[in-house]
């Protein structure tokens, strides 16, 4: 564990939390630094909706959310497990683990992974998701890394929380439905901005992030303005 | 409780007001079917835009309609606050002092017309918000954890119906029975559905709730679901022209 990149994903992150920050990018953000500074070759955040169907609000590569989609689907896996039962699950080795979530485990091993952390995100007696960590070679995890994990997932519940007060909602569910219908309104800015500049979905999203960012602005602010063509993009607009 | 029993319990709440009614299901079925699942007294649901004048669709009762027609003639109210944040706004107490600062006009005339409690859900789909669904009570109401979820799916069965509500007005040759059961589709592969959302907009050079109203004609009339046409889009093996109908673009292969 490399404590300096440790403190410094932490300062980043609460830098984050204390602005006027776009829960998506947070997300997204937090998929990356897990991956870069945990024992983890991919990582994903999944949210319940108000129906309690859980979706992939955040994932460092397209690789781990088909997965996730696809674990989603068939309705068994890691993930599923953690939001359900409110716990750790820790799987070193998804080989072992066929007779378990025959699907998901054969699913995930084409996918090119061998073990999975996924880490609850609680909220007092509430589940409202989960955080999940995958890892390429099988084999222990890093004692020292679950804890990590598991605060990088109250962190994640914490902007939950935080994004809600900024907008003075007091009820866990519209905050829930407020994040998602962000994640939509960044899917459809997505595809208009791969559409007309001839990439890929995630060149996409990255280049909606950095003009964000360059500009200071919350990332579903521009991907609305983007869609609605209200105001003049530079480096977006035709 | 299996996970996706909540829309699905919805739907079927909003399919008998329909059929109690003896026609296709419709936004007012949304309305009745609210007022008798929640504590609320009338319902109704405003058309609203950015670009042009908005207008009630349909309201419950007289109170609803005129607490529909007091919002849009005065600009101001829980409705216009969460048509232009995106997010429900909910008024437990219209008595309350800080809501009559902020809703000079509009306060004082839905208490005197009646209302004592108004929530305000918008219809959206991320930049796609084709309205408002509004909820009033006569009494003080807190909506619980439990009917506010059950408000929310309310409002994304309406923004479905409305945006439907136009798939015949391109002219594209509907099946019923097709758009009776077309709702499960917006599950699991949400992000191609959107992306294949903001991909029309381009090809087509439309605003993006025509594009999705296009993309979801498209899917009713092949039969296909929405998600596998979205998926088509986004792989581009169907490409949309404004002058044609949609290519295959792989020659089925």
């Amino acid at each position: 564990m490399n404590q300096q990149l440790l403190a410094k994903t932490f300062v980043e992150l609460a830098d984050n939390l204390v602005a006027d920050f776009d829960l998506i990018d947070f997300l997204r953000l937090l998929t990356d630094r897990c991956v870069n500074m945990l024992d983890a070759s991919a990582a994903s955040v999944l949210l319940a909706d108000h129906d309690g169907k859980l979706r992939v609000m955040a994932a460092s590569d397209e690789q781990v959310r088909l997965l996730e989609l696809f674990q989603l689907q068939s309705d068994e896996g890691p993930c599923l497990e953690a939001f359900r039962t409110g716990t750790q699950v820790i799987v070193p080795d998804l080989t072992r683990e066929v007779d378990r979530w025959p699907r998901f485990a054969t699913a995930a091993h084409r996918s090119g992974f061998g073990a999975v952390q996924a880490l609850p995100m609680r909220l007092r007696d509430e589940t409202v998701g989960a955080l999940n960590l995958f890892r390429a070679a099988p084999g222990s995890f890093d004692p020292v890394g679950t804890p990590i994990a598991q605060a990088l997932a109250d962190v994640a519940t914490i902007s939950l929380l935080q994004q809600r007060s900024a907008h003075r909602s007091t009820v866990l569910n519209e905050q829930l439905q407020n994040a998602l219908n962000s994640r939509i309104l960044i899917e459809q800015a997505k595809g208009k901005l791969a559409e007309r500049q001839n990439v890929d979905m995630e060149r996409a999203f990255t280049t909606l992030r950095s003009y964000a960012r360059a500009h200071n602005r919350r990332l579903s602010d521009v991907a609305r303005a983007f869609i609605d063509g209200s105001e003049p993009l530079p480096g977006l607009a035709a | 409780m299996r996970s996706d029993s909540r829309s699905v319990r919805i739907q079927v709440l909003v399919a008998e007001q329909a059929a109690q009614r003896g026609a296709r299901v419709g936004v007012v079925d949304v309305c009745t079917a609210a007022v008798a699942a929640l504590p609320v007294g009338g319902a109704g649901v405003s058309a609203m835009s950015r670009t042009t004048a908005s207008h009630p669709l349909c309201s419950t009762d007289t109170i609803s309609e005129q607490l529909e027609e007091l919002q849009l003639t005065l600009g101001e109210g829980p409705c216009v606050d969460a048509f232009t944040h995106g997010y429900a706004v909910l008024t437990p107490d219209l008595l309350s002092g800080q809501l009559q600062d902020h809703w000079t006009v509009f306060a004082d005339a839905a208490l005197e017309a009646g209302a004592r409690a108004v929530f305000a859900l918008p219809l959206q789909m991320g930049a796609i918000s084709p309205g408002v669904l509004d909820l009033y009570a006569d009494v003080p109401t807190v909506l619980d954890a439990e009917q506010l979820a059950d408000a929310l799916a309310f409002a994304d069965l309406a923004t479905l119906l409305l945006l439907d509500a136009r798939i015949e007005e391109t002219s594209a040759p509907v099946d019923e029975a097709l758009l009776d059961r077309g709702f499960e589709d917006l599950g699991g592969y949400r992000a191609e559905i959107d992306q294949a959302t903001g991909i029309l907009t381009v090809q087509l050079d439309i605003g993006i709730d025509e594009a999705f109203v296009r993309l979801r004609a498209y899917a009713y009339t092949q039969g296909r679901r929405l998600a596998d046409v979205a998926a088509d889009v986004v792989a581009h093996r169907i490409r949309f022209s404004p002058d044609n109908e949609p290519k295959r673009t792989d020659d089925g292969t």
